[in-house]
């Protein structure tokens, strides 16, 4: 008896403890973040936080970071269990799988429809993140796409920045063969894998794998037909291209000077101002599609945005934290654009002075400033769920379609993969 | 003839073996090379030692809160390893010397589960240990891990060398089960414990897609998550992932040198 009293004792002792911890611990409101990538959108979001929290000393914002594929798939994991303890308060998303979480757990994330004022991002990024009329995310970097070459090469081959401001995918394979017989390099650097130029294609004329309701859109679509077959056409072209496997030998190649050009996200920006070749960069708008109705020189490629858990305990000064910096102070654009090559999708940041400043590295060009004019015109797409398993698809044509392969049947094929994956 | 055949297939014999040993070594080697260079050096396919490798170093260690992601690792390494070693040698000792039909059976059940793949327990297994408060502790990262049933499947084999002789020596002598066990079978079975101890801790170090799931906040993140956050940046910073990879692998390979010639023995079924 007495053994039973002295545990029970220290039991409540133990309880008063643990009450003093949690009491303690109420007094400052913790936000949790989590993303990938720390030197680009870790840095970024802790500039967010130093500026939020020197008016806000009461909220503790913490970021944590993983690998994307990790991220993804923690989280996944767990809203999948159904236990929401330990989720973070606020989450990266990239783009192309918002409707993927949005849909696929109903009720896992806030819509911030009536607490962003949404007018003020730009129209394709909001659309992305819309489900039923509710948008829910605080879109963040754009991935608005462009035409990166080196202005130095391709002068020897006669092009200056004024023949590359309106060209089409075509004329680009011209230019890729000129460029290998003046100077014996090729324009891009190419991995099969990788569908990326079909998506930067078909979202340029408007166009995506599925329709705005879900349903698969590739069997009867001219866009895609069109991206697909001058996708190919670049791939029969082996002067246009070196081959390249995985993201290291991609970037490599043109960072150490092998290839002239890369067509990719904004995002590249900040790599490729690392590579040390001062003025020999420019930038064009994305090329566009041959024939095609709607097509234009607008484009998007990656990008992700900031999602609130509807679980999360700090979820109110979580999305104060996210309205009052990331929809609002647009001297923190400037920061993180020049600090980290982040673009944004929020359009009164091109305002500010970093948005409007020439670059002596692009030759003098205002960069930035053409992003932003770009990105207005990105037409919006609705991404669907399975990109990813569309892409797969594509690829998995490819080698067929290179060597000589029909196209239509090669499309039957990718809609009935697609079409049988999704159901 | 037979002279120049046996030449010529000693010739064939070597040639295989050395190139086996640089495919197994030359990413080693690629390896250290790389935490020398920059990340455009490394891309463009650099093989040979650069000048930049305090630059990576101390790049890494501003970046990453090394000592505390290092005592981590250590930490759910060693006390795993520990825990493991004293769980699945007892089980194995046990299933081998006090056999009976049924306790065979729970091994053959046992055997059985090894077919099921982990990412059909994660969810589950996140579940239970979220519900029973546990999610971001290292106790969650090492509950699942120390009943494993490969070290069981292991340590049983290993026991059949263990002479029957030795138990029944001791017993006579008037030790009972559990002091035949820690002071007979333990230090009789050292090599087959150090072989464990290599696989083991070798797991334990490496294992990424359970921790990452169950650890939740920086402070508790082990090398392989970090090295995994490094490696997934838009533009990756090769020399700084090198850097991060040597650290990483150095005591895995300390420990494997150290005990290596146990883990030869304990491969091989020694009894000493």
């Amino acid at each position: 008896m007495k053994h039973f009293t002295f545990s029970w004792r220290k039991g409540l002792l133990a309880a008063a403890g643990i009450q003093l911890l949690t009491a303690t611990m109420a007094l400052a409101t913790e936000v949790t973040v989590w993303c990938w990538a720390p030197e680009f959108n870790g840095a970024a979001m802790n500039e967010a936080i130093a500026r939020y929290t020197a008016s806000h000393p009461d909220v503790k914002i913490t970021v944590v970071d993983f690998a994307k594929g990790d991220l993804e798939q923690k989280l996944q994991t767990q809203l999948a269990s159904g236990q929401t303890e330990g989720l973070p308060d606020i989450v990266l998303i990239e783009d192309y799988g918002a409707q993927k979480y949005l849909l696929s757990f109903p009720g896992a994330f806030e819509p911030l429809t009536d607490k962003i004022d949404y007018s003020q991002f730009a129209d394709y990024k909001v659309a992305l993140a819309t489900v039923d009329g509710q948008t829910y995310s605080l879109p963040f970097d754009s991935g608005a796409s462009g035409l990166f070459y080196r202005s130095d090469l391709l002068a020897e081959a006669g092009y200056d920045a004024a023949a590359l401001q309106d060209v089409t995918w075509d004329q680009i394979i011209e230019i890729g063969k000129a460029v290998k017989a003046k100077t014996g390099k090729p324009l891009f650097s190419i991995d099969q894998n990788d569908a990326g130029a079909i998506r930067i294609m078909m979202q340029s004329a408007g166009s995506w794998y599925f329709n705005p309701d879900g349903s698969v859109h590739i069997k009867d679509n001219p866009v895609f037909k069109a991206a697909l077959t001058t996708w190919v056409k670049m791939l029969q072209t082996p002067d246009l291209y070196k081959q390249v496997s995985g993201w290291g030998d991609y970037t490599g190649a043109f960072n150490n000077g092998d290839v002239a050009a890369v067509f990719t996200g904004v995002w590249m920006t900040g790599g490729i101002k690392n590579n040390n070749m001062p003025g020999k960069w420019a930038v064009a708008p994305t090329p566009k599609l041959d024939g095609v109705d709607g097509a234009t020189h607008y484009s998007n490629l990656g990008g992700s945005s900031w999602y609130v858990l509807s679980s999360a305990p700090s979820k109110d000064a979580a999305i104060d934290f996210l309205k009052t910096i990331w929809a609002g102070d647009v001297d923190f654009y400037q920061k993180i654009l020049v600090g980290q090559g982040a673009f944004s999708s929020y359009l009164p940041a091109r305002n500010g002075p970093a948005y409007s400043a020439t670059d002596d590295y692009f030759g003098g060009q205002a960069v930035w400033a053409n992003f932003s004019d770009w990105q207005a015109k990105i037409p919006g797409v609705n991404y669907g769920i399975f990109t990813n398993e569309a892409d797969a698809a594509v690829v998995t044509q490819l080698p067929g379609l290179v060597a000589g392969g029909d196209i239509d049947a090669a499309i039957e094929a990718i809609d009935a993969q697609v079409a049988a994956q999704i159901q | 003839m037979s002279k120049t055949l046996a030449w010529l297939s000693s010739l064939l014999i070597q040639g295989a073996l050395w190139l086996a040993a640089f495919i197994s070594v030359f990413p080693f080697y690629w390896m250290i090379a790389g935490a020398t260079n920059t990340a455009n050096d490394i891309t463009g396919g650099k093989i040979s030692f650069g000048s930049h490798l305090i630059e990576n170093i101390t790049k890494f260690f501003t970046l990453v809160d090394a000592p505390r992601v290092f005592a981590n690792s250590f930490f759910v390494a060693i006390t795993g390893t520990v825990l493991t070693l004293i769980v699945t040698s007892l089980a194995g000792y046990g299933f081998e010397i006090f056999r009976s039909r049924t306790r065979d059976r729970i091994f053959g059940g046992l055997l059985f589960l090894l077919s099921v793949p982990f990412a059909a327990l994660m969810i589950p297994l996140f579940v239970m240990f979220s519900k029973a408060g546990l999610a971001n502790t290292f106790a969650a990262v090492l509950l699942p891990g120390i009943a494993a049933i490969f070290m069981i499947f292991y340590f049983r084999q290993s026991t059949r060398a263990f002479p029957h002789e030795l138990r029944d020596a001791a017993r006579i002598d008037g030790l009972k089960e559990w002091q035949i066990f820690a002071y007979i079978y333990v230090p009789v079975m050292r090599s087959t414990y150090a072989a464990a101890m290599i696989i083991v801790f070798m797991t334990n170090w490496n294992a990424y897609l359970w921790p990452l799931i169950v650890l939740q906040t920086n402070e508790m993140k082990t090398i392989t998550l970090v090295v995994a956050s490094l490696a997934s940046a838009y533009t990756p910073d090769y020399g700084l992932i090198m850097v991060a990879n040597v650290l990483a692998t150095l005591p895995t390979i300390l420990v494997f040198f150290l005990l290596q010639r146990r883990f030869v023995e304990g491969m091989l079924g020694g009894v000493k």
